[in-house]
């Protein structure tokens, strides 16, 4: 045990910890500050990667935009969480169970591989190479097509969520 | 002696479940969403690892179009969300049984 | 900067750029007159098919070999874009009639049907997930259309978390595909797949996951749980591009991703394929046995076909049958879009305000009242079954001889007695019509009495001369094949 392996799996357990807590917390608010933990975890993780630029994207689009609008729509839709409705569906015990399965069909071939235990390569020293990152976006040779179609599903979302959202005119 | 990759894949595999755990069991759409996040960060966290095992640019960037999708789909996610809560005032999934048959 | 990348991709840049000015045009026509809009875009979806066939059978490869513009892409983009015009022409007088007419509706159908044509031209992973996400968040917003219909919106809530379910199965696929190989283009994923430099086990599991969530997206068995729900609770005329359109995407990634990046894994896949067909034939029919409405019934009808359109993936690991496969597949999904979008014709034209007008009772007495809405829909349903002499008995007529030979011949049998299964009813709505007396009410508008008209007439006449049809999806052929 290396004192990184120690410092991973402290941040896994309460990663995982708190994922659970997501799923079964039964007010809202306190799973949406359970999510921002799982997603505090996760930045955690990509630091140990030593990809400091993603740890730093994860906590702001993440934790900075995405976990703020949720907890945005938590206050607005805040009386929709009744404690005394059964919080879960009839059949819960067939997605437990399949779920159990999927997790442990996934573990067990994963372990098969014999690159399971070869110690996972961390980014080059001083992090990710961010020209690189950024020209590859923008380079016709590159990814300039899937940037250009993510700029478009945003257009889209964006058209979407004003319509949707927009103060309706009763006729 | 670092870390395995079998740590990282232990870990994004078990995140993975539980957000399908999550959206499967409970009845809160909010709540679902949630969890449909964690999917996708779990997702994430493969992309970062083998980003830098394979010193290759593409799980990066894969990470960057995961992330504005993310944005994307939880504007208009939220923005359904709170549409449906405003007529009906609730956004139990189970409740919504106007079309059930 | 490299130009002839872009001109690989013409009607793809035209059609955006199309959706985007129609966006800021909408602004300036008045509300109530949007018929303009309509009309503004059916142009632009016509000048993008011109631009698409113009492209005519060359191969293309643009953007670092990203993106390939083959004679699968060619045909399938058509099949878009006819689709999308359909969509146009049964929407206007519908959105009108239910109080819905709003500008936003046509860009946002142009940009899904971009994303479906980019959808067919993805060589790359990233690309196929993009795609994904650009023809399904329009589609959210389309399934919610009409925002004063609580059915309507939570259609589009309940078609949201499916869909970013099954985006969310996809990308963990593709994750696990990149850790496998370090790649995510198709020929460095088969590069890594031939020499045997990949991991195996997670690239299978990877397969899964992908074939899983496009699974939910086009609607198979095990996954098709809210999909019922959002056909009938979203507006009828994107119900109809919804159950052709992303459906055909769906079915199109999954097969180049298939014959390009997984070949050798169909040893595992195909017992696994074999089943999902087997088990969506059989659930979407049966269950559409029992369904009083007629939407919910097209929409179990529609899961039923997707498993005739899986059973043409099944053979896919075997290199002689393989072309057919995907021809008899094209060919099958050409026919079953003329069929939805002329049965949705005929639904539109009887649908009222509040989804009244939808029961399978309405339908009665159509026959004496309206002989000319009855026959069409007697020809669609017709070919739904794969009566011989309609386009639908082509289609399964050359699934099914693929499959045999592929050597599946349980598989086809199967086929074959759904097909009787659901013969039972196609045939009770034709019963229904022409022997029960009733005074049925029929909104007579010009598109969606054209649509019904020309499907009918494409249905019969491609039925009695298929070989036209058949020489197009065979000369379709997929790059690398």
């Amino acid at each position: 045990m290396t004192i990184m392996q120690i410092i991973f799996l402290i941040t896994a357990s309460v990663t995982l910890f708190a994922a659970l807590m997501v799923v079964s917390t039964r007010k809202m608010m306190h799973a949406a500050m359970w999510l921002i933990l799982v997603l505090f975890g996760v930045t955690i993780t990509f630091a140990l990667l030593e990809t400091r630029f993603f740890a730093i994207v994860q906590l702001v689009i993440y934790i900075g935009a995405i976990a703020i609008l949720i907890i945005f729509a938590v206050m607005l839709t805040r009386r929709s969480m009744n404690a005394d409705v059964p919080q879960v569906n009839r059949n819960w015990w067939l997605v437990m169970v399949s779920s159990l399965a999927l997790f442990v069909g996934l573990v067990t071939v994963m372990s098969v591989w014999e690159g399971f235990f070869v110690t996972a390569r961390t980014a080059p020293p001083g992090g990710e190479n961010l020209v690189q990152l950024g020209t590859a976006l923008v380079d016709p040779n590159g990814f300039v097509l899937p940037f250009e179609v993510a700029s478009l599903v945003l257009l889209a979302a964006m058209v979407g969520a004003i319509y949707v959202a927009a103060e309706r005119k009763e006729k | 002696m670092g870390i395995p990759v079998s740590y990282y894949l232990v870990l994004s595999a078990i995140m993975f479940v539980i957000g399908i755990l999550g959206v499967l069991l409970r009845r809160n759409a909010l709540v679902t969403f949630m969890s449909l996040e964690m999917m996708f960060n779990a997702a994430n966290l493969i992309f970062v690892t083998f980003a830098a095992y394979y010193r290759v640019l593409t799980g990066q960037i894969f990470v960057f179009f995961v992330m504005t999708v993310a944005a994307a789909e939880v504007a208009v996610g939220l923005a359904l969300m709170v549409a449906i809560f405003r007529t009906k005032h609730s956004i139990d999934l189970d409740q919504m049984s106007s079309l059930k048959g | 900067m490299n130009l002839s990348d872009y001109y690989a991709i013409t009607p793809l840049v035209f059609l955006v750029c199309w959706a985007i000015f129609l966006l800021l045009v909408d602004l300036w026509i008045p509300a109530g007159r949007k018929g303009i809009t309509a009309l503004l875009s059916a142009a632009g979806l016509l000048i993008a098919l011109v631009l698409v066939l113009r492209s005519g059978e060359q191969v293309l490869t643009a953007f670092e070999g990203s993106v390939v513009v083959d004679g699968f892409s060619v045909f399938l983009s058509v099949l878009f874009l006819v689709s999308a015009l359909a969509g146009i022409a049964l929407a206007h007088d519908y959105l009108q009639r239910l109080g819905l007419e709003r500008g936003e509706y046509y860009p946002l159908l142009l940009i899904s049907t971009s994303g479906m044509m980019l959808m067919t031209y993805a060589y790359d992973l990233i690309e196929v997930f993009l795609a994904l996400e650009l023809l399904s968040i329009p589609l959210y917003i389309l399934a919610g259309f009409s925002r004063l219909n609580l059915e309507s919106e939570e259609a589009s809530l309940k078609y949201f978390l499916l869909g970013a379910f099954s985006s969310g199965f996809v990308l963990y696929g593709v994750g696990l595909v990149f850790a496998a190989t370090g790649y995510t283009d198709f020929p460095g994923i088969a590069k890594a797949a031939q020499n045997g430099s990949l991991n195996p086990t997670l690239f299978l599991i990877g397969a899964g996951l992908v074939l899983t969530g496009f699974g939910f997206k086009s609607a198979l068995v095990p996954f098709h749980m809210w999909s019922p729900d959002v056909y009938q609770g979203a507006p009828s005329p994107v119900t109809a591009f919804m159950s052709v359109g992303a459906k055909a995407a769906g079915f199109a990634a999954l097969l180049r991703v298939f014959v390009v990046v997984f070949p050798g894994m169909s040893v595992n896949l195909t017992p696994l394929l074999w089943a999902l067909a087997a088990l969506t034939m059989f659930v979407g029919n049966i269950v559409a046995l029992v369904q009083s409405n007629i939407k919910r019934l097209l929409a179990y009808s529609s899961i039923a076909h997707s498993g005739y359109l899986l059973m043409a993936f099944v053979p896919y690991g075997n290199a002689s049958v393989r072309s057919d496969a995907i021809a008899g597949m094209l060919f099958y999904l050409a026919a079953y879009c003329l069929t939805t979008f002329g049965a949705w014709a005929v639904v539109i034209a009887l649908e009222k305000a509040e989804g009244k007008g939808l029961e399978l009772e309405d339908y009665a007495g159509l026959g004496h009242r309206y002989p000319f809405l009855a026959a069409t829909m007697t020809i669609f349903l017709l070919s739904f079954t794969g009566v011989p002499l309609t386009l639908g008995f082509w289609g399964k007529f050359y699934l099914f001889s693929t499959a045999v030979e592929g050597g599946f011949w349980q598989l086809a049998l199967i086929g074959l007695l759904t097909s009787l299964i659901s013969a039972y009813y196609y045939l009770r709505v034709v019963v229904i019509m022409y022997m029960r007396p009733g005074t049925p009410q029929v909104q007579r508008n010009f598109w969606p009495l054209l649509t019904s008209g020309v499907g009918a007439l494409a249905v019969v006449i491609l039925g009695i001369a298929p070989g036209v049809l058949l020489n197009l999806a065979v000369s379709a052929l997929l790059k690398g094949l």
